[in-house]
């Protein structure tokens, strides 16, 4: 933290008459790829990008590098001051904020786990790779780890600071025509439970073999957290954005305080604790706040940075992107409330519908119903009176999501954290009459 | 530069790797945008690091770092070594390179204007202009304009005596005007959809591409569209290009024919392909009239460069020849499981902190002979669609659905209403097999697309897939939730 603060001082002390933010984000990252049970990819990085924005009379403009030599700065604060120079003012331009120190979250942070080496991801993936050889199978994945220190400050008395370590263990087995997946992500490596992962992915391969193949249509569908996460991810982007719902393009524009989705539904955003903690303040040092999405099925709020609050007429939440930016704030650090069913029990009670493990390439049709199309992946299976009886081919769903969390049926009890735009905890779920709009080949 | 990359030559020389090369790449990117009257962004980066790879004992390892110091290449390097070493307690074989020749050359992205010799104010004035436009219709909730120049200058050194240096350039630019009204948000871009076009050139393109004399045009139809009728569902003949035959082209093509994937290298992550290499040289892509050829050395590419970062030199060779599957994406790692002796040379990295690996080169559908109204003239019940709004596809590359800003269907060969959500949905190889007609080269065009992701970590490449427009026929549109 040091260093970050040394480089912000050095660019105050550049900044002269200017209001100056600075963004500095050092890391280190790893990442062993294996594929065809051989390890095929195999990279480490170290990296410090320092963005500063400057702000002077109602206009605005940003610098980012990563060698911050005395003759790098001069130059980039020269270019910036005639980007400045360039702009007619803005009078609605917010100054930076004032802001106390923000105090350094820690416990996020477990050094052993940044620390991870090649020969014990190796090993991670060597343990996978031998399992596969002795039944017949191939393994696929991913052992990451790393860290990322994020330090946001500005001359008018904002510093804020963050360190957290990662790894995610991501692996894909192949057995015969048969696939399975599975993936584990943790700020603690040592809470990563590898070898359910492995049995997870090669139990569901071996299950999904010789896959038959079904029609398309409406069907009753039990998601597996990876694929409910995949489409409640797009609901919290497209849906609880400030900016989003000040342009009306929101399916939550004109209806806070109202039913929005099933009853059975409660969405929060919480940087600050929970299952999907992250850094405590946003990309303008704001703290950030916890805020309940959805309660009950009932939308509550949507986030805000401080432009987008200003339009609306609210008060920030603290969940600015780096500015200036055209998306809006977003909540990064979502996560459904788990509620009483096991996925053995949402089989059970399934007289005939479709168990996904994941979905691929999913995309946005039409942003006001959150109308979306993907392809399941990686162990799609049919269930029949209770039980799973067969793997079946993967197929292709046209939806509204919208519409779709109005028909949940059950929602699970045992919820799994992804780091999907920001980290997102989810639990299974369980909906009804879900369109699957055409089939594939495998 | 050459100097300060020579030691990590020097260290995998020494400790007698295989193979070993450093790219050392300073990137300028300057992004401009402006969006409902205010800056959306303006920013102007300068990066500068480099990437060791490593091939020791048949096993690659790759480190990274921004510290430019000659203690870090040497840790960095030292680094990759021990990564490789981890690496190769897990091999089936030892990774072997097809030859390529050793090259010491400069190449540069050919352009007019220097597009960083442009000023901001230049920049901000077309902009704020393009924006007045786009909002003078209340409806328009939403107008979002921009601009993004990107110059990366790279420094590439082997062990096997390669030193090439190149600068690359591309500029692109587009806008998009959202109408909200009575629960409905229908868009416009122009000249294209996901950032607009971009292209391997200077600020020329900016100059070309008369981006205020089309915004009028834009809003109007992102208004019409909020009360145009929905495309119906059926099957019926389509006729489409610009970004959105691109992107046919990308995905179910492009990505299908990457021999990295082919091989289930990409597994884990993007998927495999229908597209295996025992169907090369006999399976039936597409009509006899579909020839997809890639092209590295294609003026205004964005993957156009004198070399890719296996040090192998641009090429252009065949993916689909007469409908016939002819040819794959390759890097020096992966060329010879296809009896190869040469690489085509098709991988690149993002940047210094990635290592390289097997991408799309440019690839464009050539254009056939067709009249474009003729084709429209001899379509009895078809759909126009324009500019992509929505896509995914299988990890086979197999079932696609995409979905356009706007179409105009087709009756009896006259263009009759517009429709709003046109979507339209298939399998590849029968798709590209309904290919009966394509326009002539006087309708051919390039278009960029400047952020396809791949790998893992994900990386960043850019391309450019030429087209005219084209007909398919009995295609299913209008699919609906």
């Amino acid at each position: 933290m040091k260093e970050h603060k040394k480089i912000c001082e050095k660019i105050f002390s550049l900044a002269g008459r200017c209001q100056a933010e600075v963004l500095v984000s050092s890391s280190e990252s790893a990442l062993t790829r294996f594929a065809d049970n051989v390890i095929s990819q195999n990279v480490s990085n170290t990296a410090t990008d320092i963005s500063v924005r400057l702000l002077h009379g109602g206009r605005v403009t940003r610098f980012s590098l990563n060698q911050p030599s005395d003759k790098a700065l001069k130059a980039a604060f020269a270019a910036a001051h005639d980007a400045l120079a360039a702009q007619k003012p803005d009078r609605a331009l917010e100054d930076l904020p004032k802001g106390a120190p923000v105090k350094e979250s820690s416990k996020l942070f477990f050094p052993g786990t940044a620390a991870l080496s090649p020969l014990y991801r190796a090993g991670k993936a060597g343990a996978l790779i031998r399992k596969c050889k002795k039944a017949g199978a191939v393994a696929y994945g991913t052992l990451e780890n790393g860290f990322r220190r994020t330090t946001l400050a500005n001359n008018r008395g904002v510093f804020a600071s963050h360190i957290e370590s990662y790894a995610v263990y991501s692996v894909t087995v192949r057995d015969g025509d048969g696939f399975g997946w599975a993936e584990r992500a943790a700020l603690d490596a040592r809470t990563i439970d590898f070898d359910g992962a492995d049995r997870t992915a090669l139990e569901k391969a071996r299950l999904s073999k010789h896959p038959k193949g079904v029609p398309p249509g409406r069907y009753t569908v039990i998601l597996e957290p990876a694929a409910a996460t995949s489409l409640l991810s797009y609901l919290g982007v497209y849906g609880f954005g400030g900016q989003f719902y000040n342009e009306g393009q929101s399916f939550v524009t004109g209806k806070l305080g109202k039913k929005v989705v099933s009853e059975k539904l409660t969405l929060l955003d919480n940087a600050l604790d929970g299952p999907a903690a992250g850094m405590p303040f946003d990309y303008e040092g704001r703290p950030r706040r916890k805020v309940a999405l959805i309660t009950k099925g009932r939308a509550e709020a949507v986030v805000h940075d401080r432009h987008s609050a200003a339009k609306a007429g609210a008060a920030s939440t603290g969940h600015a992107l780096p500015l200036p930016n055209t998306f809006g704030p977003v909540p990064l650090n979502l996560s459904l409330e788990k509620g009483d069913t096991t996925l053995a029990e949402m089989i059970k009670s399934t007289k005939k519908g479709i168990l996904v493990t994941q979905f691929h390439y999913t995309n946005l049709l039409r942003p006001l119903t959150v109308e979306m199309t993907g392809m399941t992946r990686n162990g799609t299976f049919l269930v029949e009176d209770g039980r799973v009886t067969a793997g079946i081919k993967n197929l292709r769903f046209t939806e509204s999501i919208v519409s779709a969390l109005n028909r949940v049926a059950a929602v699970g009890s045992e919820p799994e954290l992804y780091l999907e735009w920001g980290r997102f905890c989810a639990p299974a779920l369980k909906l009804e009459d879900f369109n699957f709009s055409s089939a594939t080949e495998f | 530069m050459f100097d300060f990359a020579k030691k990590a030559i020097e260290i995998a020389e020494k400790h007698k790797a295989d193979f070993g090369d450093i790219r050392v790449i300073e990137t300028r990117d300057q992004d401009l945008s402006v969006k409902n009257g205010e800056i959306g962004s303006l920013n102007d980066s300068l990066t500068l690091g480099f990437g060791v790879r490593i091939l020791f004992d048949g096993a690659w390892g790759f480190a990274s770092s921004d510290i430019m110091t000659e203690r870090e290449v040497e840790r960095v390097t030292l680094r990759a070594l021990e990564i490789a070493r981890a690496s190769a307690t897990l091999r089936a074989g030892k990774v072997r390179l097809a030859r390529e020749a050793a090259y010491q050359d400069f190449w540069q992205t050919p352009f007019l204007k220097d597009p960083f010799r442009i000023s901001v104010q230049q920049k901000l004035d077309l902009l704020f202009a393009v924006d007045k436009v786009l909002r003078k219709d209340k409806k328009i909730k939403s107008a979002v304009s921009g601009m993004n120049f990107i110059r990366e200058h790279q420094w590439h050194m082997t062990t096997e005596g390669s030193k090439i240096e190149q600068v690359l350039l591309s500029s692109g630019t587009g806008y998009m005007a959202t109408a909200v009204d009575k629960g409905e948000a229908q868009v416009r871009s122009y000249p294209s959809t996901h950032g607009g076009e971009t292209l391997g050139m200077g600020y020329e393109l900016i100059d070309m591409l008369d981006l205020a004399g089309n915004a009028e045009r834009v809003r109007e139809e992102a208004v019409a569209l909020l009360t145009a009728a929905p495309c119906p569902g059926g099957e019926r003949d389509l006729i489409t290009y610009g970004n959105q035959l691109a992107l046919q082209i990308h995905e179910s093509v492009g990505h299908a024919s990457e021999l990295d994937r082919v091989l289930g290298y990409e597994e884990s992550y993007a998927g495999s392909s229908f597209a295996t290499t025992d169907k090369l040289g006999k399976f039936r892509y597409g009509s006899p009239i579909v020839n997809l050829v890639a092209d590295a050395t294609l003026p205004g590419g964005l993957a156009t460069a004198g070399y890719d970062d296996d040090a192998v030199q641009a090429q252009r060779w065949h993916i689909v020849k007469d409908g016939i599957l002819s040819g794959y994406m390759t890097n020096r790692e992966f060329c010879g499981r296809i009896g190869k002796e040469r690489s085509w040379g098709s991988c690149r990295a993002d940047g210094y902190a990635n290592i390289p690996i097997t991408r799309i080169c440019n690839l464009s559908l050539m254009p056939g002979t067709a009249d474009y109204e003729e084709i429209v003239r001899d379509t009895k019940d078809g759909v126009i669609m324009e500019n992509n709004k929505s896509w995914s596809i299988d990890q086979k590359r197999l079932n696609f659905q995409f979905g356009c800003e706007i179409g105009w269907l087709v009756r009896n060969g006259k263009r009759m209403r517009m429709v709003k959500n046109p979507t339209y949905q298939g399998i590849t190889p029968a798709f590209w097999n309904s290919c009966d007609a394509i326009a002539g080269p006087e309708h051919w065009r390039l278009w960029g697309v400047a952020n396809c992701g791949k790998g893992q970590p994900g990386q960043r490449a850019m391309m450019c897939h030429g087209n005219s427009p084209a007909r398919f026929r009995k295609v299913k549109t209008g699919v609906k939730a």
